[in-house]
């Protein structure tokens, strides 16, 4: 029996791990795109851009250790179609890989800018390792970098960019920091690090043309014209889901799974942020965080060997900038109240609907109350607000 | 050489909440639990973080940063992020004293 995965990233490593794990026969095929081992993203925006080779925050293990767990892994090879009929993939090179079940982890890929002018080589995107070591080789004192985009890998590269010096400006369509995930009293924060550490940060302010010129990219904006160097483009990222649409598989931003990875096809999974995951109220929502590449796999392995396992985890992801951790869990729509506790330096913010149950949280520096927290949410007990609030009652007594 | 360096007298200690001793460039966490006292380094070996900053909790302590998680006991790495083991340490009580080995 053969399982194939396609993409040696980290949903397809922890996959094949966990599957082989739960099964010493089966055979596991681990297909990558880029000639590198499989390795964790989190230290591309952070530690690679500050100059360190080898993070161990990569978890980057080497061939030998995919040979020992009988772990087939064959890099620099991209799928062209899978044959869902006929049960085979077909590779760029041309080779036709038959499989008993298939796993999709193909990842996603960075959003690109749709300007005139998009095309030149001074526009760099934050992906691979690739990306990272070019982006690294062109940070130096002076650089004018521009990061079109406030969210978490735009303010991460921001961050790490004026630590080496760098002249740093962030240009935001929206209104503030970091949007997406947190609400405006958190976005005040991240902000005011940046601005402490010299960056400047551009709100409201829509990129519409970028002229190439010899010397500088001349970005003009809403807000007038920017002159950069180099301009890192962070608006978000999109699903690798085409190989999966092409073969006639149900997708939508995503390839859409139940909880167990499994797609419309039977003998077919997704693994990771390409899989948009039913929820138990029926909604379908793709995760694009370490968190769901890590543990997500493990419904997928699971469900392979005839296991249910369903995928249910409390959404969470962190960034960290500076010398600051932040760490979101839950939800952060619209309509919660966030209180704030502080205690010392270490912040968390809790977002309670109307009836006075915590929904999400946002931690500053204050990463032990993540797991209290946690189960705070899961418990879905209504709360007073004075209590909430209240320092002197430790979380950990509230779970 | 090894010495034994005093961390706090027994009754100082309170359930997973560690003390912390520097020797060196060592730093140590000393944590009660049920069954005695237990040392280990202070050091995620995932990414630089302090785990006596971390929720502890069933002898198990947390990563603050990124949840890595540990055995008290034992120093084993639990889960991912972390599959480096921290030191551990000997400890004894003498004379109402806890100390640790290093």
């Amino acid at each position: 029996m053969r399982t194939l995965i396609i993409g040696a990233g980290q949903a397809g490593r922890r996959t094949a791990e966990l599957l082989r794990g739960l099964d010493a026969e089966r055979e596991i095929l681990l297909l990558g795109e880029e000639t590198e081992p499989p390795y964790d993203r989190p230290p591309l925006s952070k530690e690679i851009l500050l100059g360190e080779e080898r993070p161990r925050g990569l978890m980057q293990r080497d061939a030998k250790a995919y040979a020992d767990q009988r772990i087939a892994l064959r890099l620099g090879e991209r799928v062209a179609r899978v044959d869902l009929k006929s049960s085979r993939v077909e590779t760029e090179a041309g080779l036709h890989i038959p499989y008993d079940s298939l796993v999709i982890a193909t990842g996603a890929r960075a959003r690109s800018l749709l300007v005139p002018g998009a095309n030149d080589p001074r526009i760099l995107t934050l992906r691979s390792m690739a990306d990272a070591r070019a982006l690294r080789a062109q940070l130096r004192p002076g650089l004018r970098l521009a990061v079109a985009g406030a969210g978490l890998i735009g303010l991460e590269v921001a961050a790490a960019a004026i630590q080496c010096d760098c002249m740093v400006t962030v240009i935001e369509m929206g209104e503030r920091a970091m949007a997406r995930c947190v609400p405006k009293e958190v976005s005040d924060q991240i902000e005011g690090w940046h601005r402490a550490a010299g960056v400047a940060l551009e709100f409201g302010c829509r990129l519409a043309v970028v002229n190439p010129e010899k010397d500088a990219l001349r970005l003009a904006t809403s807000r007038g014209e920017f002159e950069a160097d180099l301009l890192l483009v962070a608006v978000g990222a999109v699903p690798n889901s085409e190989l999966a649409y092409e073969a006639g598989l149900a997708v939508d931003d995503g390839i859409l799974v139940d909880a167990s990875g499994r797609s419309s096809h039977p003998t077919v999974f997704a693994a990771g942020e390409v899989a948009r995951i039913r929820q138990s109220c029926g909604r379908h929502v793709r995760f694009e965080t370490w968190q769901v590449a890590q543990h997500q796999p493990s419904a997928v392995a699971s469900a392979l060997c005839g296991i249910d396992k369903p995928y249910s985890e409390l959404p969470w992801h962190w960034t960290d900038q500076y010398k600051h951790n932040v760490q979101i869990l839950g939800a952060h729509d619209a309509g919660l109240e966030w209180l704030c506790r502080e205690d010392g330096g270490r912040l968390a913010y809790l977002g309670v609907d109307s009836e006075g149950r915590v929904r999400g949280a946002i931690l500053i520096d204050n990463g032990r109350e993540t797991t209290p927290v946690k189960r705070i949410i899961a418990s879905g007990t209504a709360m007073s607000r004075g209590v909430l609030r209240d320092p002197a009652t430790p979380l950990r007594q509230l779970c | 050489m090894m010495a034994w360096h005093d961390v706090a007298r027994e009754g100082e200690f309170e359930p997973d909440v560690p003390k912390v001793i520097q020797v060196g460039d060592d730093r140590i966490a000393v944590f009660r639990l049920e069954d005695g006292y237990y040392a280990i380094s202070d050091i995620c070996t995932h990414e630089y973080a302090l785990l006596s900053d971390g929720f502890c909790e069933g002898g198990k302590v947390e990563c603050p940063l990124h949840q890595a998680c540990f055995d008290i006991r034992t120093g084993k790495a639990l889960d991912e992020p972390a599959e480096v083991d921290l030191a551990t340490y000997p400890t004894r009580v003498e004379g109402g004293v806890v100390q640790f080995q290093l």
